[in-house]
């Protein structure tokens, strides 16, 4: 290979020059990659990062040909092992390629697997399918690479059916398929987005395992920039279908230099300083139907130049391992750059302190109070409880945040205090010293409504697709008809639309036509609108783009501090909420197990439920992330038999879920 | 350092500053105009073969509605002269007589029109029942064990007995075939409609909708009927040539309409009586018959198709 090897310590394996991709969608021309370049290497991991629909998925896709069928390669080529993939027609010729030398996972290991056929089956069929191997064989190595992934008991799991399987296992059996054939080059496409925080980190362990012992190259695509700091060696940012920048994962996490990429690791909340406002990408990625002119960032960058609208920048090295996209690296542009950075180092200097903690002293006012709360539903004729004896209190003004994973309670916590489910709450929850469970009389149900509301998780889902943004808004001004006429509910809407930074044009056009960041902002002011003291946040920022997400938290912090909101924040990253919570509360399996002042949270973790997450979850910085190491929960390791847990203050404001044994362990370490 | 892939233009240096920032157009991005309907009938309407479809059916209507009112032809006149009897087809009559000597054109349209009127009739009824019943269904959790036996016993008493046994009750006419087909018909479209409303019911939006209090009819309005629109036309759509199909079978069987009365069963039934004779007297009828079979069928299941999103290519 005659190319420069800029940091790379082994020969070239893949390199695709100037790709580029279009789809026909209703009869429009979507151009999803726009001359997008990258070189593989043998052995080495890349990672692919981007937002949803930055071409990311649909540029790897092309290596292997598996565009959709309204897709093609019309531009650029694709070379492995020095023949032009580009040039491929038949299936056939692919078969040679596709899964034998170049192999991928997917996000959903449900859709992937054939759910009518066991899981050895489908391996065995992927191992005779390529190398012709006989039945026995096939099945014996099989049932080896089930082993190798971590399926424990492999010739009784071999036999099984996909749904046998939790989610976790199943993406071990997918990426089983994967290298049945020791691929060359493993893809894998958001391989744990779907996946809980504590089973994403052992996926991550199991992938670089392999790629060591297969000596895969490996190249990840994920919007997760966490994931990124774990796993990568290299990292391609990618923006409206192109690599914008590429570079050493150090490089990229300290000395960005694409204002896309700064952008965006600025607006990690992870890495913004607490009390302030979380630095802000404005709008929303280009729509691709169009031609783009010059830099694709440039309209949503304020620090843009009047050379980044008329041209396209061309590389730039910054270094021999590392290149951006941006014309701000121009000898012409040098004192500017300057200018930028000078006015970012003030910023920083700025607002590096924290903001007060919360002050939980006398004046602190309990707002909600839930206690022995229990839910139960019926599922498949057993009785469950979703909740199990849950107890806290949410002070006025405080944010107070709900961790777990999936299927941990924490949204039935939050439904159940608004009133969601009737006859299957136990326990009490009191708003206002009120209890609020129950049946209640009119007023109380109308008094209710106007003062607490909720927030969702999915922009897409929680908005009703056949009503104008004007009716969504103000369909709680509708049902208790809260305004005078017509005039004062338009001046109602508009108001709130400005408030969540929304113009007032948009408020005739329907939910479809927005990005999901604008759709959130929709949800939230058809909950302002009524003019709430109290909020339950579900999840309102896992659905949403990195850069849409800081738009999110700035505005949800601003109304608790113009509005003097309570918030219940629910979600499933802890490092997430850190940034905006005062008070965190872990949730497992139905039962609060830990709660605490956020920082003491961090500080002190106790219960080992929540030093497993906070171990697992993934932290933008890779010389933090590398040096961590993953602990792991297992229910099995409490003895809660003959000694009950119980819900105790171990020291004051930090509640923990322990029996006697452990809450001497515990406070035994508090004074360590 | 830089790479190859310079532009040739010659650079302003003067470009290299701080453009102004237009925050309305970076919030203006990513939108899609992309609306429901209009993708639905674009979708819809892309296929060749529906385009001929709802034509004929069109065409059909129109005459079943114009020919009755246009026409002098009587299409009850009986002849006494033999002469008349069985025609084949002539320019006077197009094609041809029946065993009285009624021209077979007119009373085809005739025809056409009263059993498209009763096909329309029980669609009406058992889609408009279907989703009121599906509807309480849907929403309340105690109405299930009862509904389900219900729908259990309906479904499984086979449907030919049961026309059958309620025609011979009731005299032979045009409300008992109605109540005859239609009391039967709904339970179906409930549950169809039940299903559908179980999985919107528990969606996001409607959960926002609880918290802020909307009461039930707006909600059935807002946020349900809207999406389920293209369900019903659907529903509607296949419910119509079963219908008509129904009486076909039931003036076959001999249970169906008074045998005066002109429906497409009674023309057809009536051109078997003779088909070894005379078998051009039972051409039209079936042609029609089967025209209207066939295009509402096609019709409703290509709209079927076409109101999912996912076929909006």
């Amino acid at each position: 290979m005659e190319q420069i090897k800029n940091g790379h310590a082994s020969p070239l394996i893949l390199s695709a020059k100037d790709v580029e991709v279009k789809f026909n969608l209703r009869g429009k021309t979507l151009t999803a990659v726009r001359g997008a370049s990258l070189d593989l290497y043998e052995g080495e991991t890349l990672a692919i990062v981007g937002e949803s629909g930055c071409g990311k998925s649909v540029f790897t896709k092309s290596f292997i040909g598996m565009l959709d069928k309204n897709g093609s390669v019309t531009g650029g080529e694709i070379l492995y092992r020095g023949e032009d993939l580009t040039k491929y027609k038949t299936e056939a010729e692919w078969l040679r390629v596709r899964g034998k030398k170049i192999a991928m996972v997917f996000q959903d290991p449900m859709t992937s697997l054939n759910p009518v056929r066991t899981i050895g089956e489908q391996i065995t069929e992927v191992i005779t399918w390529h190398f012709g191997t006989e039945h026995e064989e096939a099945k014996r190595e099989a049932i080896e690479i089930l082993k190798r992934v971590g399926i424990a008991d492999a010739e009784t799991r071999y036999k099984q059916y996909p749904n046998e399987f939790s989610g976790g296992m199943r993406q071990r059996v997918v990426i089983a398929t994967a290298i049945a054939c020791r691929p060359e080059i493993l893809i894998c496409d958001e391989p744990t987005t779907a996946l809980d925080v504590t089973v994403q980190a052992q996926i991550l362990r199991l992938i670089k395992e392999l790629q060591k012992e297969l000596k895969m190259t490996v190249v990840y695509i994920t919007h997760d920039l966490g994931v990124v700091a774990n796993v990568a060696d290299w990292v391609g940012v990618m923006y409206a279908g192109q690599i914008i920048e590429y570079g050493t994962v150090r490089e990229i996490f300290k000395q960005p230099a694409h204002p896309y990429t700064k952008a965006l690791l600025q607006s990690l909340p992870q890495l913004g300083v607490k009390g302030h406002e979380l630095y802000s990408i404005k709008g929303t990625p280009p729509s691709l139907f169009k031609e783009i002119h010059g830099d694709a960032f440039a309209p949503r960058n304020p620090e843009a130049m009047e050379i980044d609208f008329e041209q396209e920048p061309p590389k730039f090295q910054v270094s021999d391992t590392h290149w951006a996209k941006t014309w701000l690296l121009h000898p012409y542009a040098e004192e500017y750059r300057k200018e930028i950075e000078a006015a970012e180092a003030a910023h920083w200097a700025e607002h590096a302190e924290p903001a007060e903690p919360f002050d939980y002293g006398a004046h602190a006012e309990k707002l909600l109070q839930v206690k022995n709360l229990t839910v139960k539903f019926k599922l498949a004729g057993k009785e469950f409880r979703a909740v199990d004896n849950v107890n806290f209190d949410i002070y006025k003004g405080e944010t107070l945040s709900l961790v777990g994973e999936s299927g941990s309670g924490k949204t039935t916590i939050g439904r159940a205090i608004m009133r969601i489910y009737n006859s299957n709450v136990d326990g009490s929850i009191l708003y206002k010293d009120r209890p609020i469970t129950g049946r209640l009389d009119r007023d109380k149900v109308k008094h209710l409504h106007m003062e607490m509301q909720m927030i969702f998780q999915d922009p897409m889902a929680s908005l009703n697709e056949r009503a104008k943004v004007d009716y969504i808004i103000s369909e709680g001004l509708y049902n208790y008809h809260l305004f005078d006429n017509e005039e004062d509910r338009l001046r109602k809407v508009e108001e709130i639309m400005q408030e969540v930074g929304l113009s007032k044009d948009f408020s005739s056009r329907f939910p479809h036509e927005f990005s999901g960041g604008q759709r959130q902002r929709i949800g939230i002011a058809r909950s302002l609108v009524m003019n709430p003291d109290f909020i339950v946040a579900d999840e309102p920022i896992s659905a949403l783009d990195v850069s849409i997400r800081a738009q999110v938290i700035n505005l949800l912090n601003k109304l608790k501090r113009e509005r003097g909101l309570t918030y219940l924040f629910i979600a499933h990253d802890l490092s997430v909420v850190r940034f905006i919570s005062d008070r965190i509360a872990v949730i497992n399996k139905g039962r609060i197990v830990e709660l605490a002042a956020c920082e003491e949270l961090f500080r002190r973790p106790l219960h080992p439920y929540t030093k497993a997450l906070l171990s697992a979850v993934p932290y933008p910085d890779p010389d933090l992330e590398r040096g961590k190491e993953l602990l792991v929960y297992d229910r099995a390791m409490h003895n809660y038999k003959d000694d009950a847990p119980i819900w105790t203050e171990i020291m004051p404001g930090h509640f923990i879920l322990a029996n006697e044994a452990e809450l001497a362990i515990y406070r035994e370490e508090l004074q360590a | 350092m830089e790479s190859k892939k310079m532009p040739n233009a010659v650079l302003n240096p003067l470009k290299f500053r701080a453009a102004v920032f237009d925050t309305i157009n970076s919030e203006n991005t990513g939108f899609s105009n992309y609306s429901y309907w209009r993708s639905t009938i674009r979708t819809f309407f892309k296929n060749k073969a529906v385009v001929v479809l709802v034509a004929l059916v069109f065409a059909m209507i129109v005459m079943s509605i114009f020919y009755p009112i246009f026409s002098d032809v009587d299409p009850t006149a009986v002849s006494l002269f033999p002469l008349d009897w069985n025609l084949r087809p002539s320019a006077e009559h197009w094609f041809g007589t029946d065993t009285l000597g009624r021209d077979i054109w007119a009373r085809a349209w005739y025809g056409c029109r009263n059993s498209s009127l009763l096909g329309f009739c029980i669609a009406l009824s058992d889609v408009g029942f279907g989703m009121i019943a599906g509807a309480l269904w849907g929403y309340n959790k105690k109405l299930d064990p009862f509904m389900i036996e219900l729908y259990n016993i309906m479904t499984n008493i086979p449907s030919t007995v049961y026309l059958v046994l309620l025609a011979y009750i009731m005299n032979t006419s045009f409300l008992t075939l109605f109540i005859s087909m239609a009391s039967r018909g709904w339970i179906v479209e409930a549950r169809f409609f039940r299903n559908r409303i179980l999985s919107l019911r528990d969606s996001e939006y409607n959960i926002a909708s609880k918290c802020l209090g909307t009461p039930m009819r707006r909600i059935a309005t807002r946020n349900i009927i809207p999406h389920i629109v293209s369900l019903i036309i659907m529903e509607a759509a296949l419910c119509i040539p079963y219908s008509i199909g129904s009486e076909v079978f039931m003036g076959f069987v001999g249970v169906g309409m008074p045998v005066d009365a002109i429906t497409l069963g009674n023309i057809v039934n009536q051109g078997r009586a003779s088909f070894t004779l005379h078998p051009y007297q039972m051409l039209l009828p079936t042609v029609i018959l089967c025209i209207i079979t066939v295009a509402f069928y096609v019709i409703g299941n290509k709209f079927a198709d076409a109101s999912d999103p996912r076929n909006h290519v």
